[in-house]
């Protein structure tokens, strides 16, 4: 580091002071931009806004350690050029002091950039992402997910609250689930892998044949989302998309009921087909 | 390595070299078939009961012969390549032998393979057969490389091409066969006694 | 260490120009087939960037040239095969042979001062092993039904017959096994090589880093290929003989049978070491290029080696970063993460040194030195980025997305590429007697630089913005309907990258034949190959050399004759303190 310094305060180098702070109000600045026009729709799910938490405070050390990293690059390239007729200076790097500056710099990186982000993420998936409610908790909403090519099969409970019932509301690309309460997910596939991408609620999760998987989330903000397939899964993998609707909580009942009953009237116990639930696995 | 002079011995370092290399390659071909293992540990430990219950199994007492079978062949082969070492005579006599245990114990084989498909399990009936006809094959696929070095060494033997003035092909050639042999071992251990 | 053995020089032209078994020759046969391979990768590059800026509508030129049954719109199923063969394509057939194949079999005997591998046959088979994959992997794109549909990772059950019936994907995994078993035979011969041939005098820390990157790139290739290899032949046991070893029974039908992710853990254990395999070999072309043109010894040269060391390491225990959102338990998933984000401390190390090598140095701003230079530049956009990738809680949203693949185009192919163009702008003098021309060398760096930072930058905001990955039309869902001016950028500056590699190419043809004469030493660097005269003779060294002095000594005091360079066979005047 004590480089850099040396760097930064030689009178030749001034120059480069105004054009970098220039340069980093600007990036500052269009970075905010970029994130509002193009980045990611704001999160809508209670644990989405630790996704854009965290992945701003990776921006800012990468976005740091990537700035050193330029000024050192590009000194030399302006300054040391041997077109000016710099004599090199010879080094080998074995020195005490350099063995210690490789020390010291591995040391910070490692609490700075790897151990600081590792610990908010390890918080983030104790506390959220694997913090999923176990099968008992009260008011939770499960959802088993049946993923084919090239559509997304939704099973909910119904009013009875119960799965693999003649009154579970079965669905095709849409998933209506309420706010407030946490949905829990059992993904699997009839065919191929196909992963479950709901970008507004930072949640992602593959659906692989043969296994089930679990996720969750929670609803923060009630309307339409869009719900996209992750994992390749052949020919029309681009069109294999549909719409998750949450519901107000004063609305839910209401849908519910009347699915259900639209459910109810349509079931036949001959169709076999039709009766895909499995045992739930927490 | 072709110096216009035969010399008595091989110089010591092209046999380093030869043997080296050889050992690279075993090392690289033992992750081949670590993968396999991996592959039949998480399907075995997926599948739960194992062997599945109420399936025709590969004979027990074919295989533990096969393998005595094939350790004979190495013990022979072993002796074989000593010889050669020493100049001593006999050792193409003793490589045959080998060679020829190989062929038997590729036949014991084939007769496994056949003895199941005629109690109806084939290589499509679930992940047992698939299991144990897939890895199998793998390692057939190697005997039969390994019967092939095995008879050009004969040849080169016989003709006098190879000798204690040009060993390293020979004992690398054996030392791929003690591989296949190992390899025959861990298969059997994990199919049959596991 | 003998270095002596010597096969005579062939006089029919077969056994010297096509069957040869001379590294020099098996070298440049490489680098025929793998620019070869870049060019076809590089069009279908371009082929996907311009369906996915302009979806459904007829490409010019092209469109015609291989699309004319749908008037030049490139259809969904071709685009599935574009964007997996254009993988395949790129690592095994483009920078594995240009990278290994050719630097690998031109630096090595010549660096190390051997007359050629130590096992020329198996060279010459791996070579032709390599062109077989290649034949099979261009093949499989005519069979009916058409090429492989799976994507470079061959996923099953996607790969297996479940969803694809055609022998496309069959002839896809037999031709990623043989181009596996080609590496595995470079990889043997170049780690005995290194061991058993390298000059009397040549201790472990004289290698140039070159061949310090190469090694452990060796190391990889006779390691994990196999891996892969086996992998392949499960998929093709499953494929051709009905076998379960991908193919799960459904869970509604209770269950058991083979394991999707079971190919999923193969192939990434093989995966991500081979993200090392190809960048492996550029860090040690980048250390040695970035020390020869600052005039100034590799920076801690230990350090550097042991950095590439532990990465070599690392590489084989982080693969599970690649099956975040599989379903990995949360044990095994914390403990990759944390594996993953130790390599950031090898891999800063490296920076730091490269950094520090530059530092004060007096810098000779040639081709080569640029495309050394920028792969800091890119590397360090690819690695640093890398960290949101590493962190679970970051990478459940951005994996599958777009941001994945511009951190994997910066890492391991820009990188791997721009060390790959240094090599050859610098070695180029001594293959083959000519220089490459300077002006358009520079025309080339500038024209690939800048589009590529684009095209690579703008995948990083729109897989932010939640854009997946293999999709053939971006504008079918709504969320994504607000991105597609992104993609449209995104393609612009990519066409502009492609256009520069035509300078590449005519720069590359002009040079060789009709480019300005070369003297023997143009760098004036001191390892073993710029010793030799132009064209290299057969034998390489008429004598063996003996090596005194380590490949870095620049602008060392005590380099008699007032030069800033010595060569590793002279002896400096006196020891430095």
């Amino acid at each position: 580091m004590n480089r850099l310094v040396s760097l930064v305060s030689r009178a030749r180098v001034r120059w480069l002071a105004t054009p970098a702070a220039l340069l980093l109000a600007s990036t500052a600045a269009s970075a905010q931009e970029v994130v509002d026009r193009w980045g990611p729709t704001p999160p809508a799910s209670t644990y989405g806004p630790r996704f854009d938490s965290l992945f701003s405070l990776i921006t800012t050390l990468i976005g740091i350690s990537f700035l050193i990293v330029l000024v050192m690059l590009l000194v030399p390239c302006l300054r040391d050029n041997a077109k000016k007729g710099k004599k090199a200076h010879f080094d080998h790097g074995t020195s005490l002091h350099d063995k210690r500056f490789t020390a010291v710099v591995s040391v910070v990186v490692f609490i700075v950039l790897d151990a600081w982000v590792l610990v908010r993420a390890m918080g983030d998936l104790r506390e959220a992402y694997w913090n999923v409610p176990a099968p008992d908790t009260p008011g939770i909403f499960k959802v088993e997910v049946l993923a084919q090519q090239w559509a997304w099969n939704f099973r909910t409970p119904g009013v009875d609250g119960e799965l693999g019932t003649p009154d579970d509301v079965i669905t095709i690309n849409e998933l209506t689930v309420p706010i407030g309460r946490p949905v829990v997910f059992n993904l699997t596939s009839k065919d191929v892998i196909h992963s479950l991408f709901l970008p507004d609620m930072r949640l992602k999760r593959d659906a692989n044949p043969g296994a089930i998987n679990v996720a969750w989330f929670e609803a923060a903000k009630s309307g339409d989302f869009d719900i996209l397939c992750a994992e390749l899964c052949g020919y029309a993998h681009y069109q294999m998309h549909g719409k998750l609707h949450v519901l107000p909580e004063a609305d839910f009942p209401a849908w519910e009921k009347d699915a259900s009953a639209l459910a109810l009237a349509a079931y036949d116990a001959n169709d076999t087909e039709a009766r895909w639930a499995w045992d739930w696995k927490e | 390595m072709a110096t216009a002079v035969e010399l008595q011995r091989e110089d010591p370092r092209a046999r380093v070299n030869a043997t080296l290399g050889m050992v690279f390659f075993i090392g690289s071909w033992s992750m081949a078939f670590g993968t396999l293992f991996l592959s039949y540990f998480i399907l075995r430990q997926r599948v739960g009961i194992w062997p599945p219950p109420g399936i025709a199994l590969p004979s027990f007492p074919m295989a533990a012969a096969a393998t005595l079978v094939l350790l004979l062949s190495s013990v022979v082969l072993h002796r074989a390549v000593a010889r050669v070492r020493r100049g001593a005579p006999g050792a193409a006599a003793l490589w045959a032998a080998a060679t020829a245990i190989g062929v038997l114990f590729a036949g014991m084989q084939a007769w496994l393979w056949y003895d199941l498909v005629l109690s109806g399990r084939t290589v499509e009936s679930g992940a047992y057969e698939s299991l144990f006809f897939g890895l199998t094959w793998v390692h057939a696929a190697h005997v039969a490389c390994g019967l092939v070095a095995l008879l050009w060494m004969q040849v080169g033997l016989l003709t006098g091409r190879y000798g204690v003035h040009r060993i390293s092909p020979v004992s690398n050639a054996a030392m791929f066969w003690h591989f296949v042999d190992v390899v025959w071992v861990v298969l059997f251990v994990a199919f049959f006694v596991l | 260490m003998s270095g002596d053995h010597i096969h005579p020089e062939p006089t029919s032209f077969l056994r010297k120009h096509v069957f040869s078994v001379d590294h020099k020759v098996i070298a440049k046969q490489f680098m025929w087939f793998g620019l070869f391979w870049l060019l076809i990768g590089g069009i279908m590059a371009m082929l996907i960037r311009w369906q996915l800026a302009y979806p459904g509508t007829p490409m010019p030129v092209f469109g015609k040239l291989f699309f004319s049954s749908t008037g030049g719109v490139i259809d969904p199923a071709s685009y599935n095969t574009l964007f997996t063969m254009h993988g395949t394509i790129m690592i095994f057939l483009g920078l594995t042979p240009l990278m290994i194949g050719c630097f690998g079999n031109w630096c090595i005997p010549l660096m190390i001062g051997a007359r050629d591998m130590i096992f020329p046959l198996l060279n010459m088979l791996s070579f032709w092993t390599v062109m077989l994959g290649g034949a099979v992997a261009f093949y499989s794109l005519f069979v009916p039904l058409g090429g492989s549909e799976a994507g470079w990772t061959g996923y099953p059950t996607l790969s297996t017959t479940v969803a694809n019936q055609g022998t496309g994907e069959t002839l896809w995994a037999v031709a990623v096994f043989l181009i596996g078993a080609s590496s595995i035979m470079g990889g043997i011969n170049y780690m005995t090589t290194v061991i058993r041939l390298r000059a009397p005098g040549m201790r472990w820390t004289d290698l140039p880093l070159t061949i310090w990157g190469l090694f452990f790139t060796a190391v990889l290739n006779v390691l994990f290929l196999p891996v892969i290899g086996s992998a392949m032949i499960l998929l093709v046991l499953d494929r051709v003989f009905g076998t379960q070893f991908y193919v799960p029974a459904s869970i509604m039908a209770g269950g058991g049978g083979g394991d999707p992710i079971l190919y999923q853990h193969l192939f990434w254990i093989f995966g991500h070491p081979e993200v090392y395999i190809l960048i492996l070999p550029a860090w040690g072309i980048v250390s040695d290029l970035l020390s020869f043109f600052a005039r100034k010894p590799a920076f801690a040269y230990r350090v550097t080696v042991g950095a590439m060391m532990a990465v070599t390491v690392l590489s084989a225990v982080v693969y599970g970063h690649h099956m975040f959102t599989t379903g990995l338990s949360a044990m095994l998933g914390e403990s990759f993460m944390l594996l993953t984000m130790i390599i950031s401390v090898p891999g800063e190390i490296l920076f730091f040194n490269w950094l520090h090598t530059i530092w004060r140095g007096s810098l000779r701003m040639d081709t080569p030195m640029l495309f050394a230079l920028s792969v800091i530049f890119v590397f360090g956009l690819g690695g640093l980025t890398g960290l949101y990738l590493a962190t679970i809680s970051t990478d459940i949203y951005l994996h599958d997305t777009y941001f994945v693949v511009g951190h994997f185009h910066l890492t391991m192919a820009a990188s791997a590429l721009f060390a790959t163009f240094g090599a050859i702008y610098f070695w180029f003098p001594k293959m083959f007697g000519r220089k490459l021309n300077e002006t358009l060398g520079k025309i080339h760096f500038w024209g690939s630089l800048v589009p590529l930072t684009i095209v690579f930058c703008t995948m990083f905001v729109s897989g932010y913005a939640g854009m997946p990955r293999r999709y053939y039309d971006h504008t079918s869902a709504d969320y994504l309907k607000p991105l597609q001016h992104l993609n449209v950028t995104t393609s612009l500056a990519a066409f502009t990258l492609g256009i520069a590699q035509l300078v590449f190419a005519f720069n590359f043809i002009k040079s060789r034949w009709w480019g300005e004469k070369a003297s023997e030493n143009p760098w004036e660097v001191g390892t073993l190959e710029w010793t030799l005269p132009t064209p290299v003779p057969h034998y390489n060294f008429k004598e063996i050399p003996n090596v005194v002095c380590g490949p870095h000594e620049f602008s060392n005091p005590a380099i008699p004759d007032g030069k800033d360079w010595i060569y590793q066979t002279e002896p400096l005047a006196e020891q430095p303190a």
